[in-house]
C-alpha cells in the first residue's frame, strides 16, 4: 500500500487559513503514506503533473487529494489516474476548502481540523478497493405501453430514429381520450383531424409493430434487456383480412351501449369504434355477442362469407413474447366519476352530464351529429360547474387537474357557437389560463357573451321541469339560483383504474395524488426510478395536449439513450453482498428502492442456501442495505462500515 | 398438559419416518433442572415432559448451527425437525421465519400454551438442600412440588419467573399441532420500563453505569437468544470491528447499545439472556423498551406475522421527525 | 484549572443534498464552529445507528446526519429509512442516561448554505451546553 497525499493552497482559498506546510509534514507521518506534497493548484496542469510523476516513480497505488470539495474536481483526479493506468476509484478527496478554509476564522484551528480531515481520508483510501463499472448490450426496441397521442408520439419519435416499437394499445383502435374529443383550445383544431394522420402513421409505420386490443401481462429484466409478454385478446375478426366494409354490423343482430360515445348511444356487437379506427379492423364485443353467449345467430359470418371472411370465432388469446431495451408508460387517465358528488344530481337526471360526454355532444361524428341536445331538444340555459372531482378533500383528489378551466371555456364557446342566444354560465373557483393563448381565448370567451361567476355550487336539483343550480356568487356575496336545461360539469382526471396493474408489473411509485411517479419532480419528470422506463402524459399526471405530445417526444429522446448508445454502464460505486456470511433474511430486499436485490442459491458448507444479490445494473449505490443488514453482509463498495469506521476513528484521535 | 398425550403425538411424530429428531424437554435426575433432550427413540421419547419446571427455550438450536440443523431454503424432501415451543418459543420462532432463517416446511412444531414457567434460583432457595428429583404440576393457583414422598403447595407467584408475570404471548402463534388447552393472555404492559423511564437523565446514566460495570463481556446472553444467529455476529467480528473487546464501562456499553439496536422489533420477548446472564443484568429493559417504543411509534409487535416486513425496511410519511433541524 | 470545553462533533452528510450544502455555506463563506467534521455519505439511508456509537466511542460528543428533506432524496426514500431508525435509537440513547441531544438530524437542500451554517452553530452551542460525554469513556 503505497498512498500519496497532495495538499492544495488552491491559491490563497485554502493556504489563508490552513498552514499547508504544516499539513504535509503532518501527513508524511500517517501510515502508508509514501509521499506528502504541497501544490499551489493541483487540478492545473502542473499540479497533476506532479501527482502523475510520483504515481510512475514511487509506484503509488492510492491517492489523496486535500484540496475543494470533490463535488468539483473528483472526476479530475479520476480521469488522470485512469490516464496511468490506475484504478480511478482508489482516490479519497479531503474537503479542506469548502468544509474548512473558508468557514472557519482561527488558522490554529482550521488547521487541526484539516490535519484531522486528511488522516480521516488517509485511512479510507487505504481501505479502498479497486471498482469497474460494467457494461451491457442493450436491445434496440422499445415497448411503448398506451396507444393514445402520449404513446403515438413517442412511438413515432423512437420509429423514426430507426428503432423497432411494439406499441400495445388494450381498446381495439389506438386514439385514446384525444380521439374522443371534439374542438380543441385553444386554436379550436379538430381533435380528430390532427390526430388521424398521426394515428395513420403509427398504423403504417415499417418499425411500429401495433399490437391493438392487446395488454402488457409480464415484464422482466432491466433496462436494455426487458423482456416483455403481451396477450393478444381475440378480436374474432381477422386483421389481415377485414376491409372495414361495415356488412357485418348492418346485420348484426344484438345492440349494445356504446362505450366510446360514453353509453349515450347505442352499437352493434360487432362493430369498429370510430370510423377513422387504426387498425382499420371490426371487432366482437364478447360480453354481448350472442353467438359467444349462446352459439344463436351467425348472420354476420354469412354475409362476410361472401366478401372477405373475416369471421373467425374460433380466435384465441395469443401470447406473444418481445424483447425490448426501454418501455415506455403511456397509459393515459380515466375521468372523475360524479356520481361521488351526488349533489350535482348525476345520476338523477339526464340533463346533468360531464365535460367528456359533452364531447361526444359536440362532436359531428357523435350520437347527436354535433348537435348539442338533451332529450331531442336544444338547451336554453347552460351551466357550467367547474372543478367537479378536483381541487376537493372531500372526494379526495387535492390536486388541480389542469385542462378543465380551458376546456369548460372551450365548451362554452362551442355553445355559443351552436346555440347563438343561449344563456351560458360557468360557475368557477379560479380560472387557470396558463399556457400560451389560453389567457387570450378566455377572453374571447367572455366577449361571446358567457358570464362567468366565482362560486363553487353546492347543489343541483328540480324545480318544476327545469334544473336549478344553487351557489353563492362570492364576488357579488349574494346566493344565486340559475336554472338550467343542461349541466355540465367539469369532471377533471384520475388515476387510470389500471393504474395499480401497472405499477405492480412494473415496480412503479406513485405520488401521493396516485398519479405514477416520476424520478425528480424537476429535472426528471419522464423518468421512473427504474432505468428504463419512462412516462409520457396523463398518467404521470393532469395535461393538456400540447404538453402531452412534448412529454411523448420527451419521453423518446431519453428511451432512446440507451437505445442509441447500444450499451449500457453500470455504477462502479455499487453495493455487494457477502454471500460467504449473508443470512438470507431478505431485509435489504424489502429497503431496495430500486428493486435491485434479489434471492439466489449458493451452497455453502455442502448445502443450498438462499442468499441475497445484487443486481450491479440496477443498483444505484444508495447503501440502505448495508445499513439494514444485521450481519455486515451487505456492502456499499465505495462506503464500506470499516471504511466508515476507519475514518470515524481518525476524527477522534487527538494529533499534535 | 398431558404429558401421555405429549408422548404419544412424539411417537407419532417420530414414526412418520422423515423426522431427524424431536427437540423437547426431559428431567434431571436430580432436583428442579431440565434439560433439552435431541429425541429420536421410542426410548427418549419415554423421558419427554412438559412442566413448569420447562424454563429454556429450544428455539436457539434451529438456527444455532445452520449446517447440522437445519437452513433456509433446504428442499422440503429432507428431513424435518420437530420442537416442543412455548407461547414466547412460538414467537421467536414466528419472527425466524419471518425473517427466513427457518424454512417452514421442515418445522414440525408442537405448541404448548404456557401458563408460565418457574425461576431455577426460586425454587432452588425455596428448597434449599432438597436433591430428590423433583416433580412439579400446576393446580389452581398453585405449583404442587413432588419431593421424594414430600408433597407442598405453593403459591404460583413465589416460584413463576419474572418474565413470565409480563407475557402476553403465552398462546402460540405458529404450530402443528397444540398441546393443551389455550390461556388466558393478558395485555402488555410496560410498568418496569416506564419505571427507568420516569428517572431522570443523570439517574438514568447512573443506573446503567453500575449495570454496565458488572458485565463480563461474556456473551452468553447473545449465545442464548434465538434472535441472535448470524454466522459471523457483527459485534464480535475484528474485521471491520465495531465494538472493540475489551471489559470496560465505554465498550460494555457500546456492546449493550448495539445489541439493543440489532434486537429492536425482532426481539421475542423470551427472557433467556436474563435468564443466562452470570452477573443478573436486567437486559430484558433494553429490549422491553425497545418493543413498547416499536409498537407505539411504529405498529410493529416482533413475532406476530410471518408476512411482517422487517421495521427499518420500510416507512411512513408520517413517521415523527419534530426532533429534525 | 478546567479547560474550557472543544466538543468534537462528527456530521454525516448525504451526498446530494446536505454535502452540496455544506459547500455553499462554504462558497457564500458562512462561518461556523470548527468543531464539526464532515463525512460524506451517498445517502443518509446509508447511516446505521451504531455509525454514532463508534463515533461516541472514538470521542465524539455529538453526532449530527444531515440529508434531503422528505421527498427529495436523490434515491427516493434513503431520507425517510434514516429518520425512522434515528427516532429509535434516541429514544435507548436517552434510555440508557445519555442525551438524545447528541444525535442530531437535519434536512438540508443542497440550496441551503446558511441552513447549514444555522445548524451546525446550534448544534455545537447545545454540544457545549451539555458538556463532554463520558458515558462512552473507559
Amino acid at each position: 500500500m503505497k498512498i500519496g497525499v497532495y495538499i492544495c493552497h488552491c491559491g490563497v482559498n485554502i493556504k489563508a487559513k490552513v498552514n499547508v506546510q504544516k499539513l504535509a509534514k503532518f501527513a508524511e507521518q500517517l501510515p502508508h503514506v509514501r509521499v506528502s506534497k504541497e501544490n499551489l493548484y493541483m487540478c492545473s496542469e502542473p499540479g497533476q503533473q506532479m501527482i502523475k510523476k510520483d504515481i510512475e516513480e514511487h509506484g503509488l497505488d492510492r491517492i489523496v487529494v486535500a484540496a475543494c470539495s470533490p463535488r468539483m474536481h473528483e472526476i479530475t483526479f479520476r480521469n488522470l489516474m485512469k490516464s496511468v493506468g490506475l484504478n480511478p476509484y482508489c482516490l479519497e478527496i479531503a474537503n479542506i476548502r469548502e468544509h474548512c478554509a473558508w468557514v472557519h476564522e482561527d488558522k490554529m484551528k482550521a488547521t487541526k481540523k484539516a490535519q484531522k480531515l486528511v488522516a480521516a481520508a488517509v485511512q479510507k483510501a487505504s481501505l479502498l478497493e479497486p471498482l469497474e463499472a460494467k457494461e451491457v448490450d442493450v436491445v434496440p426496441a422499445a415497448l411503448v405501453i398506451g396507444g393514445g397521442i402520449a404513446g403515438i408520439q413517442s412511438a413515432l419519435d423512437i420509429a423514426d430514429a430507426g428503432y423497432q416499437v411494439y406499441l400495445v394499445e388494450k381498446e381495439p383502435s389506438i386514439g385514446g381520450h384525444m380521439i374522443q374529443l371534439d374542438k380543441t383550445f385553444p386554436t379550436l383544431d379538430c381533435s380528430a383531424c390532427i390526430m388521424t394522420p398521426k394515428m395513420a402513421d403509427a398504423g403504417r409505420h415499417p418499425n411500429i409493430k401495433l399490437f391493438s386490443y392487446s395488454e402488457v401481462v409480464d415484464v422482466k429484466g432491466f433496462v436494455g434487456n426487458f423482456d416483455v409478454t403481451i396477450k393478444k385478446k381475440p378480436r374474432y375478426v381477422d386483421e389481415e383480412k377485414c376491409t372495414a366494409c361495415g356488412l357485418c354490423t348492418q346485420y348484426c343482430s344484438v345492440e349494445a351501449p356504446d362505450p366510446f360515445n360514453l353509453n349515450l348511444s347505442k352499437r352493434k356487437c360487432i362493430y369498429i369504434p370510430f370510423p377513422q379506427s387504426v387498425p382499420a379492423c371490426y371487432v366482437v364485443d364478447p360480453e354481448n355477442c350472442r353467438y359467444l353467449k349462446t352459439k344463436e345467430c351467425t348472420q354476420c359470418v354469412e354475409v362476410c362469407k361472401k366478401g372477405p371472411d373475416a369471421i373467425d370465432f374460433n380466435q384465441k388469446e395469443q401470447w406473444v413474447e418481445v424483447k425490448v431495451g426501454a418501455i415506455v408508460v403511456a397509459t393515459g387517465y380515466d375521468t372523475f366519476d360524479p356520481a361521488l358528488k351526488p349533489e350535482y344530481g348525476y345520476n338523477l337526471y339526464e340533463n346533468v352530464i360531464t365535460g367528456l360526454e359533452f364531447e361526444r355532444l359536440s362532436n359531428a361524428a357523435g350520437p347527436t351529429t354535433g348537435e348539442i341536445l338533451i332529450g331531442g331538444k336544444r338547451p336554453k340555459d347552460v351551466v357550467f360547474i367547474q372543478c367537479v372531482g378536483s381541487r376537493d378533500k372531500t372526494v379526495g383528489n387535492e390536486y388541480c387537474s389542469r385542462v378543465c378551466c380551458m376546456y369548460t371555456a372551450k365548451q362554452a364557446h362551442l355553445v355559443r357557437e351552436k346555440i347563438p342566444n343561449a344563456n351560458i354560465t360557468v360557475f368557477y373557483m379560479d380560472v387557470r389560463a396558463f399556457g400560451k393563448g389560453f389567457e387570450e381565448f378566455y377572453d374571447r370567451v367572455k366577449m361571446e357573451g358567457v358570464t362567468y361567476r366565482r362560486g363553487n355550487p353546492s347543489e343541483v336539483y328540480r324545480r318544476g321541469g327545469r334544473l336549478v343550480v344553487k351557489s353563492e356568487d362570492t364576488l357579488r356575496g349574494e346566493l344565486v339560483e340559475v336554472e338550467a336545461d343542461l349541466v355540465v360539469l367539469a369532471t377533471g382526471m384520475v388515476p387510470s383504474r389500471h393504474t395499480s396493474e401497472i405499477v405492480s408489473l412494473l415496480k412503479l411509485s406513485q405520488s401521493p395524488d396516485k398519479f405514477l411517479l416520476e424520478a425528480h419532480p424537476k429535472l426528471r419528470p419522464v423518468d421512473t426510478a427504474s432505468d428504463g422506463i419512462f412516462l409520457a402524459g396523463c398518467c404521470q399526471g393532469p395535461k393538456d395536449i400540447p404538453d402531452t405530445v412534448a412529454q411523448g417526444s420527451a419521453a423518446a429522446a431519453r428511451a432512446l439513450i440507451p437505445l442509441c448508445r447500444g450499451k449500457v454502464t453500470t455504477e462502479a460505486m455499487v453495493s455487494t453482498i457477502r454471500e460467504d456470511i449473508c443470512r438470507g433474511c431478505g431485509f435489504c430486499v424489502d429497503a431496495c428502492p430500486y428493486d435491485a436485490i434479489e434471492f439466489k442459491k449458493v451452497k455453502r458448507a455442502g448445502r443450498q442456501v438462499e442468499v441475497a444479490s445484487v443486481n450491479e445494473v440496477l443498483c444505484k449505490g444508495c447503501g440502505v442495505c448495508a445499513s439494514v443488514c444485521l450481519s455486515g453482509a451487505a456492502q456499499h463498495k465505495s462506503f464500506k462500515d470499516g471504511q466508515i469506521l476507519s475514518v470515524l476513528a481518525a476524527l477522534g484521535e487527538e494529533y499534535a | 398438559m398431558d404429558n401421555q398425550r405429549f408422548r404419544d403425538e412424539a411417537k407419532r411424530i417420530l414414526s412418520e419416518g422423515n423426522v431427524r429428531c424431536l427437540i423437547g424437554y426431559s428431567k434431571d435426575a436430580a432436583g428442579f433442572r431440565v434439560s433439552p433432550l435431541f429425541a429420536r427413540t421410542e426410548g427418549d421419547v419415554e423421558r419427554l415432559l412438559f412442566s413448569p419446571l420447562c424454563n429454556i427455550s429450544l428455539v436457539n438450536y434451529l438456527t444455532l448451527e445452520k449446517g447440522a440443523l437445519l437452513e433456509s431454503g433446504a428442499r422440503a424432501e429432507e428431513e424435518k425437525i420437530a420442537i416442543v415451543a412455548r407461547g414466547c418459543d412460538s414467537r421467536a420462532l414466528c419472527q425466524i421465519l419471518a425473517e427466513k432463517g427457518i424454512s417452514r416446511e421442515r418445522l414440525i412444531v408442537l405448541g404448548v400454551p404456557c401458563p408460565g414457567v418457574i425461576d431455577l434460583s426460586r425454587i432452588e432457595a425455596r428448597f434449599q438442600g432438597r436433591r430428590e428429583c423433583a416433580e412439579v404440576t400446576e393446580e389452581g393457583g398453585a405449583y404442587l412440588v413432588r419431593l421424594g414422598n414430600d408433597s407442598y403447595a405453593v403459591p404460583k407467584e413465589e416460584l413463576l419467573a419474572e418474565h413470565c408475570k409480563r407475557c402476553s404471548f403465552p398462546n402460540p402463534l405458529v404450530y402443528d399441532v397444540l398441546l393443551g388447552e389455550p390461556v388466558a393472555q393478558r395485555k402488555p404492559s410496560y410498568e418496569d420500563v416506564m419505571a427507568v423511564e420516569a428517572m431522570t437523565l443523570e439517574e438514568k446514566e447512573k443506573f446503567w453505569k453500575e449495570i454496565f460495570g458488572r458485565c463480563l463481556r461474556c456473551y452468553a446472553c447473545r449465545n442464548a437468544c434465538p434472535l441472535c444467529y448470524c454466522d459471523e455476529c457483527v459485534l464480535e467480528r475484528l474485521s471491520p470491528q465495531w465494538i472493540q473487546r475489551s471489559v470496560n464501562g465505554g465498550d460494555n456499553l457500546s456492546f449493550h447499545l448495539a445489541r439493543a439496536y440489532h434486537l429492536a422489533g425482532r426481539c421475542a420477548g423470551c427472557g433467556e439472556c436474563e435468564r443466562v446472564c452470570p452477573v443478573n443484568l436486567p437486559l430484558m429493559l433494553l429490549n422491553r423498551k425497545m418493543e413498547k417504543d416499536m409498537q407505539a411509534l411504529f405498529g410493529h409487535t416482533a413475532g406476530t406475522d410471518v408476512e411482517q416486513k422487517p421495521v427499518f425496511s420500510t416507512f411512513d410519511r408520517k413517521d415523527p421527525e419534530d426532533f429534525i433541524l | 484549572m478546567l479547560k474550557k470545553f472543544d466538543p468534537n462533533i462528527v456530521a454525516f452528510l448525504c451526498n446530494w443534498c446536505s454535502y452540496a450544502g455544506a459547500d455553499l455555506t462554504g462558497t457564500s463563506h458562512f462561518h461556523y464552529p470548527e468543531n464539526l467534521r464532515a463525512v460524506r455519505v451517498m445517502c443518509t439511508g446509508r447511516i446505521n445507528p451504531l455509525f454514532a456509537v463508534a463515533a461516541f466511542r472514538q470521542g465524539a460528543d455529538g453526532v449530527l446526519i444531515s440529508g434531503c428533506h422528505p421527498g427529495e432524496c436523490h434515491y427516493m426514500q434513503g431520507n425517510y429509512l434514516a429518520r425512522r431508525k434515528i427516532t429509535l435509537f434516541r429514544n435507548l440513547m436517552e434510555f440508557v442516561g445519555i442525551s438524545p441531544e447528541r444525535l442530531r438530524m437535519s434536512w438540508v437542500s443542497a440550496s441551503e448554505g446558511k441552513k447549514f451554517a444555522d445548524v451546525v452553530k446550534e448544534v455545537t452551542n447545545k454540544i457545549k451546553e451539555l458538556g463532554p460525554l463520558s458515558a462512552f469513556e473507559e
